[in-house]
């Protein structure tokens, strides 16, 4: 605990929240330029609209996010050499699991704030589908899920590099090849980090070639893609973690 | 004198070459030792594999009188301060916030922050942010922040590095009051010998990561004896009549070496020079001096 808040403290005046406080901005904008003039039909899918958009828009910014969060947490100690001063105090697996768990709060909060945002934009908005709480709970769990996983391997990445165009670059190409992954089929997708934003879904667009309507659906909870997710969390951590304490200073 | 640190064939390979061969160290407890070496010889290899932020491939670590392995390694480390390089520190916080961050994590009072800033002379900018500090601002943060819980050992790499002679007096004078001060034991490294002769008590010397001597500093100052060189016009006359008198003599550069005499005797042998009528045209008198010894035992002196 005393580690966590360390952290936190030494990231003060870094305003890391700005950051992330900006990208969601962009993608509130974005959802409300994309739900701005909602038909009838829209309205009574409204929450649905929400989820699958969400998804999408997730899979473009939410990486970056997470790259930009693990940077900043990182960068601190390469740029003020701090490593060798530290690990003569605390574990080096301590540390990295302070990092970690600092970065996720963040994370979990980024996710909150979607979904706190999907619930007044549906109150406001008057969608007339029946509020959907369990579904919300299940997309703010598994856009955490994902989210924390990419910042695991982002964290990975900035530890171990002191140049942090390397994790950045790490973060962009996830990004586009998760968006990219979308028009590929289910099996690929599973193996792409980055497009499990798309993959654990729990919306599905039906679009039918003969009238050329797209229409929504509620589909069952993936829990074989989640599992294979949180099994993803855990080797990239695991291992991530082993090669930070194994590495000299 | 017990020892605080002791190593026994310590070795670091790198790929094939081997940044520190067969080490073995004993720094006593209670002095100031000074690890003297020129750059690349190992000194920060060595540092680092006694503080575990380098894994040794051979040899052991013992501080405290315990064996150093990776289960005990931070409980030993808790009575250790050190400043490894550079100092280390965050640009975007003050001071007192860095050490503030030491200090919760060797679980200290808060008021420890404010007193090793006293020691170091910093306590007027504790609150200004460091990246905003001087270099010997920052080196003097670093030492602050190795004497956080007053610790009964001290490592430090090379701690006047980039100062001014200001600042380079001012560390020293630190460095050298904490053993008495504070009973610390200060293992303190360099590659300037002039800096190791001001400061420490004992001294090891390493080169090419073999330790090449470790004792008294005093031992090596006597290695400086000073000796008579003479020229005349002809040596081989002069050192048969050197010889007569139980004198042994060595020849270098068309000079005669002989050891150190009173003056009285000296004056004998140059009247027995002049009444052999061997012409005597150079005396001087020759001493070694550290730098001399330090390039002859790192084996520099060839390199030049």
């Amino acid at each position: 605990m005393k580690e966590i808040c360390l952290e936190f403290y030494k990231i003060r005046r870094r305003k890391i929240w700005v950051t992330i406080v900006a990208l969601l901005g962009i993608q509130c904008l974005w959802a409300l330029w994309a739900f701005r003039d909602m038909n009838a039909k829209e309205l009574s899918q409204g929450y649905m609209q929400c989820l699958y958009h969400f998804s999408v828009f997730n899979t473009i910014l939410m990486p970056m996010i997470a790259a930009i969060t693990a940077s900043r947490i990182c960068d601190l100690e390469h740029k003020g050499q701090t490593f060798k001063l530290l690990l003569t105090t605390m574990p080096a697996g301590i540390l990295f699991d302070a990092k970690f768990i600092c970065a996720s709060l963040y994370m979990a909060a980024a996710g909150a704030a979607q979904t706190l945002f999907i619930i007044i934009l549906g109150k406001t908005a008057g969608f007339t589908e029946p509020f959907p709480p369990g579904y919300l709970v299940y997309y703010l769990i598994t856009t955490v899920t994902v989210t924390i996983t990419i910042l695991a391997l982002q964290q990975v990445v900035s530890i171990l590099f002191s140049n942090q165009m390397i994790p950045l670059i790490v973060g962009i190409t996830g990004s586009f090849a998760g968006l990219f992954s979308l028009f590929l089929p289910p099996g690929i997708q599973k193996g792409i980090l980055w497009s499990y934003y798309g993959v654990l879904t729990p919306v599905k667009m039906n679009w039918d070639f003969q009238t050329k309507i797209a229409d929504l659906q509620y589909i069952p909870v993936d829990w074989s893609g989640f599992l294979l997710l949180l099994g993803l969390l855990a080797a990239i951590y695991l291992t991530g973690r082993w090669c930070f304490t194994r590495k000299e200073r | 004198m017990t020892n605080i640190i002791t190593t026994n064939g310590l070795s670091k390979q790198y790929g094939s070459a081997m940044g520190v061969k067969d080490l073995d160290l004993a720094v006593p407890e209670g002095v100031i030792y000074g690890f003297l070496g020129p750059n690349g010889a190992g000194k920060s290899t060595t540092m680092k594999m006694i503080l575990g932020l380098a894994k040794p491939t051979c040899g052991t670590i013992t501080v405290f009188d315990k064996q150093v392995n990776s289960k005990n390694r931070l409980a030993i480390l808790k009575e250790t301060g050190s400043l490894i390089e550079s100092p280390s520190y965050y640009a975007h916080l003050t001071g007192e916030e860095n050490l503030k961050i030491i200090s919760t994590l060797k679980e200290l009072p808060d008021h420890e922050a404010d007193r090793v800033l006293k020691l170091v002379r910093l306590e007027n900018q504790k609150n200004k942010k460091v990246g905003q500090y001087s270099l010997g601002m920052k080196q003097r943060l670093g030492l602050a922040a190795a004497l956080l819980g007053n610790p009964k050992l001290l490592v430090l790499d090379e701690p006047t590095n980039g100062l001014d002679p200001a600042g380079i007096q001012e560390i020293r004078e630190l460095i050298c009051s904490l053993p008495h001060s504070f009973g610390m034991t200060v293992m303190v490294s360099s590659h300037l010998l002039s800096e190791i002769d001001q400061m420490a008590d004992h001294i090891g010397v390493i080169s090419r990561g073999e330790l090449v001597f470790q004792d008294r500093l005093s031992v090596l100052h006597d290695r400086s004896d000073s000796c008579i060189a003479i020229r005349t016009l002809n040596n081989e006359a002069a050192r048969n009549v050197l010889s007569s008198q139980g004198i042994s003599c060595q020849e270098e550069e068309g000079f005669l070496l002989i050891p150190r005499l009173p003056d009285r005797k000296l004056a004998e042998y140059f009247l027995q020079f002049l009444k052999n009528e061997i012409g005597v045209v150079r005396i001087e008198e020759r001493k070694k001096t550290l730098e001399d010894i330090f390039l002859e035992l790192t084996g520099m002196a060839v390199n030049l």
